[in-house]
């Protein structure tokens, strides 16, 4: 049965222009060859001439079906590309009428309402309970409910702020900041945290508490005057000269001009701890444990037990009441391994909300319950890259580094990696909304190109001009913790066959390494070429960032970028309080690293997650995109809500959460 | 017979120190970082310091042959470790939580095999080679061919679409605590699982049932005017379920590990679950704890048999 439908199926098999073409060439080759042996023979003197003149034709014959079957090749590519492109609009598309679905949303309820819990999946793997020491965002997700920060983002979006544990707060110059301290702030009263004997439970917030939060991060000492290098924001900290405390201030002295250090304030990771309790219990800072944490926020914690559950309840002595928080509690039940328990959990309404790696099982949700729930897509603040040593040979030549800028083909990568959602990145991420090059200026920029084919020709010329044919063999590296993925595990193999397809060869190898082994040869800037993410984005305003990659000796320049007009104009750019002129410079070196293919620092893109929710939650949102993957964390620990009169409330199973 | 049982022991010995020594080092040669995945990282914002501090605190930092000889020493005074991805607990503590929930589900799964193989396997040979054989036969053939993951993923959806009854994945109540939550959250997996097993026995039931039926005392029974619900019943599946049951005990001993699939996909907290968290996030005692304990379970349940025939059948132990 199964043979006689092979047969049938070879038989009605239509044959593609590619295979007929090569067929047509290889039956030219055979004719030739028969031909050669059939007139062997006859005439001997002759025979030379004949076999030359045949083996012309048929060379002929052979390149003329093999530029035939590339032709064939480009337009099938030029077809998957637009189909690809066609595919990536409708997707986004879908994404744009999702996204006004979910405004809508927003606007229909112009009140927001008090009480009702949030049930979320939790992380498995909380590294620390110390928000000062983590690396990981997951800890931010439930610390940014408990904890405060001297600043918030009001719209982590656009970069504007409001108070958080500062009411307010002035910039008299360029390098000072004023901090006035709410009144009424008292550290938590209740919970396990406030049951340690080391908690000084309900006292009063101090200016020395802050100060205490800052030395310790900026002189990277814990307590008892231990050094440790894992106080990840002592770079930023280490930005002030010195620190005034007055009546209910803090005065912040910078040791040079810096507009952006007071969104760096609201960085999800600046949250303030209580002297006294992580002070006795620093030495234990890894093991998760409800009560060595209390903080200044709208929720106390009443459980945490990794990968289990966590529960957090209203603050009743927060100093935002009564308007704030809207939420009774929040509760994290354990992770789901499985999307099958996840979407069981989702669907009978266990969770009121769901993400996915694959964005297909959310759209179908979606779809299956399109007038209870919405979407939203959430960009992922790791930006993804091509890194090159354009500091080392060969790839210090600028024409190697510039031709793999154009020849990394962003668009394919987002297709074929995470099913089209995300979007390409330049210098600046398009998640630093207010100063990315926009998609639409990307389109018409060589190595972002919508005509990938002039990419790819320009790339070409470039790397065969400068002997990039003559390097021979380059293993292009993946870290392992990306290629542990199911989803992206083929990537090594698509690095590789893009840089092959593009350069026209086969010298380029796709292997994978730990991050053990790249990181430090990275920071040793003595790295062999590698595609992974990048540390998250941690503020909206890029110029930090670009300072810290492209300027003379800055911390994250692994390529040792040197360019006095690099350096001049981004100086200047960080101390411009003028955010039009300060883009202007922004955008000048933008374009400027563009055209000399990023300096080896090749971004790529950062994808995106869809999530959907029941209409009765209501999260904070402003825009199509909610980029800030944990920015946000601090805001809605404030705004989010419940609509307890909205149909789709009806039939949920919420787990409760842990009392005080 | 005291030789042929040290013999086995010996060789059950063998088989577990072979089992754990090769998952020590495929462990370590598998892709992932399990010092940044015990962090918690899925991306790129790390230190190598907290990267090298990370790993001195595991052990990692080690040379590989000292990682395995503190391993083996460990594991031989029974101190199966910390788990990477926790603080302040054991690995025993960790199994101690999980292994309730697989014997729960594994002999959920048993029930419902013997339940449904048992019937069938004995009205198909009753009434073998009739309409009723060729149908319960197509079935579990059938039931054999649907993927596990498949049948589960299908009656899910039936459920979530009809709205059938709430499958509480996150609550994970014990049978003992609540039995009807933890009647519907098992539910599907019970069924799925023990779908999938029964088609084996029920044709093993079978091909047995033939045989006795074509036995004397069969005959004999049938001869002395005995009805012939009592003679299948008392004398023919009595002696037909003596191999089924040696294979239902074997399979008790594989099906806590094959469980893996069920127990992911309904959120149940198993060591199935347990080892494919621990797996992805490279927490090599736990990965090594839980397929030494399941190579433990499986060795000694064979080891249980082997000894029961050599006294059952003598000619086995001196062979």
């Amino acid at each position: 049965m199964s043979e006689r439908t092979y047969w049938e199926r070879m038989r009605r098999r239509r044959l593609s222009r590619r295979g007929l073409l090569s067929a047509s060439a290889r039956a030219g080759v055979g004719a030739a060859g028969l031909a050669l042996v059939g007139c062997g023979d006859d005439d001997d003197d002759d025979a030379p001439a004949v076999v030359a003149q045949t083996q012309q034709q048929t060379a002929q014959q052979q390149q003329m079906a093999q530029q035939q079957a590339q032709v064939v090749e480009q337009q099938e590519q030029q077809t998957a590309q637009q189909q690809a492109m066609q595919q990536q609009d409708q997707q986004q598309a879908a994404q744009q009428d999702a996204q006004q679905q979910a405004i809508q949303q927003q606007a229909m309820v112009s009140e927001k309402q008090y009480g009702g819990s949030i049930i979320e999946q939790s992380a498995n793997v909380y590294e620390t309970w110390d928000p000062q020491r983590t690396v990981a965002s997951p800890v931010l997700q439930v610390l940014a409910r408990i904890q405060s920060k001297l600043l918030r983002f009001e719209n982590p979006n656009s970069g504007e702020l409001s108070g958080d544990l500062a009411e307010t707060w002035e910039t008299p110059d360029a390098t000072t900041i004023v901090l006035n301290l709410q009144s009424g702030v008292t550290w938590h009263n209740y919970g396990p945290g406030a049951s340690n004997p080391a908690a000084a439970a309900g006292r009063a917030l101090t200016t020395e508490d802050i100060v205490w939060n800052i030395d310790r991060q900026r002189n990277k000492t814990l307590a008892d005057g231990t050094e440790t290098g894992d106080f990840g924001r002592s770079a930023y900290w280490g930005g002030l000269d010195t620190i005034d405390q007055g009546d209910g201030s803090v005065t912040l002295n910078l040791s040079e001009p810096d507009a952006t250090y007071v969104q760096g304030l609201a960085n999800e990771f600046n949250l303030f701890n209580q002297p006294e309790l992580v002070s006795a219990n620093e030495d234990r800072h890894t093991e998760i444990d409800p009560s060595r944490v209390i903080g200044t926020g709208p929720f106390i914690l009443t459980r945490w037990d990794p990968g289990e559950g966590i529960s957090c309840v209203r603050n009743p002595d927060f100093f935002g009441s009564p308007e704030r928080p809207y939420l009774d509690s929040y509760v994290w039940v354990q992770t789901f391994q499985d999307p099958n328990a996840y979407r069981i959990a989702f669907e009978q309404k266990q969770v009121d909300s769901m993400t996915d790696p694959d964005p297909n099982t959310i759209l179908a949700i979606h779809d299956d319950r399109m007038d209870e729930t919405y979407l939203t897509f959430q960009g992922v603040a790791n930006t993804v890259a091509i890194f090159t040593p354009s500091n080392k040979p060969p790839w210090n030549d600028l024409r190697l580094t510039r031709a793999i800028d154009l020849a990394v083909n962003r668009r394919q990568l987002i297709q074929q990696l995470h099913n089209g959602f995300g979007k390409v990145s330049g210098p600046v991420s398009w998640m630093q909304d207010a100063w990315a090059i926009s998609q639409e200026d990307m389109e018409t920029i060589p190595g972002y190109r919508i005509d990938k084919d002039a990419d790819i020709e320009e790339a070409r010329a470039l790397w065969n001009a400068a002997g990039g044919p003559d390097i021979g063999q380059i293993d292009w590296v993946t870290s392992e913790l990306w290629a542990a993925r199911a989803a992206w595990s083929a990537t090594p193999g698509i690095i590789a066959e893009m840089f092959n397809r593009a350069f026209d060869t086969d010298q380029f190898n796709g292997i994978t390494k730990p991050y053990l082994e790249i990181i430090p040869s990275w920071l040793a800037h003595d790295f062999d070429p590698f595609f992974s993410w990048i540390p998250n984005i941690e503020i909206p305003d890029a110029r930090a960032d670009m300072i810290g990659a492209f300027t003379t000796g800055a911390g994250s320049n692994y390529w040792d970028i040197s360019d006095p007009y690099i350096d001049e104009t981004l100086l200047a750019a960080k101390q411009e309080l003028d955010y039009e002129t300060a883009f202007q410079m922004i955008r000048d070196v933008q374009d400027y690293v563009l055209e000399r293919g990023q300096y080896g620092r090749s971004i790529c893109y950062n994808y995106i997650f869809p999530a959907i929710r029941y209409n009765y939650n209501h999260p904070q949102l402003f825009s199509p995109e909610e980029g800030w993957n944990f920015l946000d964390t601090s805001l809605q620990a404030h705004e989010q809500w419940i609509d307890a009169g909205d149909p789709s409330i009806a039939g949920r199973n919420a787990p409760s959460p842990v009392p005080l | 017979m005291q030789q042929y049982i040290i013999r086995r022991l010996i060789g059950a010995v063998f088989v577990i120190f072979l089992t754990g020594t090769f998952i020590f080092f495929m462990l370590r040669l598998l892709p992932g970082d399990p010092a940044a995945a015990s962090l918690g990282l899925d991306a790129g914002s790390i230190s190598p310091e907290a990267l090298e501090q990370r790993n001195a605190k595991l052990g990692l930092d080690k040379a590989l042959h000292t990682q395995y000889f503190n391993w083996l020493w460990d594991t031989v005074r029974l101190d199966l470790g910390r788990p990477f991805s926790k603080e302040g607990v054991t690995v025993w503590y960790e199994i101690g939580r999980s292994l309730p929930y697989s014997i729960e589900l594994s002999v959920l799964i048993l029930i419902v095999g013997f339940s449904v193989a048992i019937p069938i396997g004995l009205l198909s040979a009753i009434f073998q080679d009739r309409w009723v054989d060729y149908v319960l036969r197509t079935l579990a053939i059938l039931a054999l061919a649907a993927p596990v993951f498949w049948t589960a993923a299908i009656a899910t959806l039936a459920v979530l679409q009809w709205e059938l009854f709430t499958i509480d994945v996150i609550a994970q109540p014990h049978f003992w605590e609540d039995p009807g939550a933890a009647l519907t959250w098992y539910l599907i997996p019970m069924l799925a699982g023990g779908f999938a097993g029964t088609a084996a026995t029920m044709r093993l039931l079978r091909s047995q049932m033939l045989e006795v039926l074509r036995q004397d005392y069969v005959r004999t029974a049938r001869a002395k005017g005995l009805r012939e619900s009592m003679v299948i019943m008392r004398h023919a599946l009595r002696n037909a379920l003596v191999p089924v049951l040696t294979v239902m005990g074997v399979t008790l001993a594989t099906i806590i590990g094959s469980q893996v699939i069920l127990e992911n996909m309904f959120n149940i907290p198993g060591i199935g679950n347990k080892i494919i968290s621990a797996f992805f996030g490279r927490d090599y005692p736990v990965v090594q704890a839980v397929v030494l304990l399941i190579a433990v379970f499986v060795v000694v349940t064979n080891f249980v048999v082997d000894i029961l025939y050599g006294i059952i059948d003598p000619r086995i132990r001196f062979s």
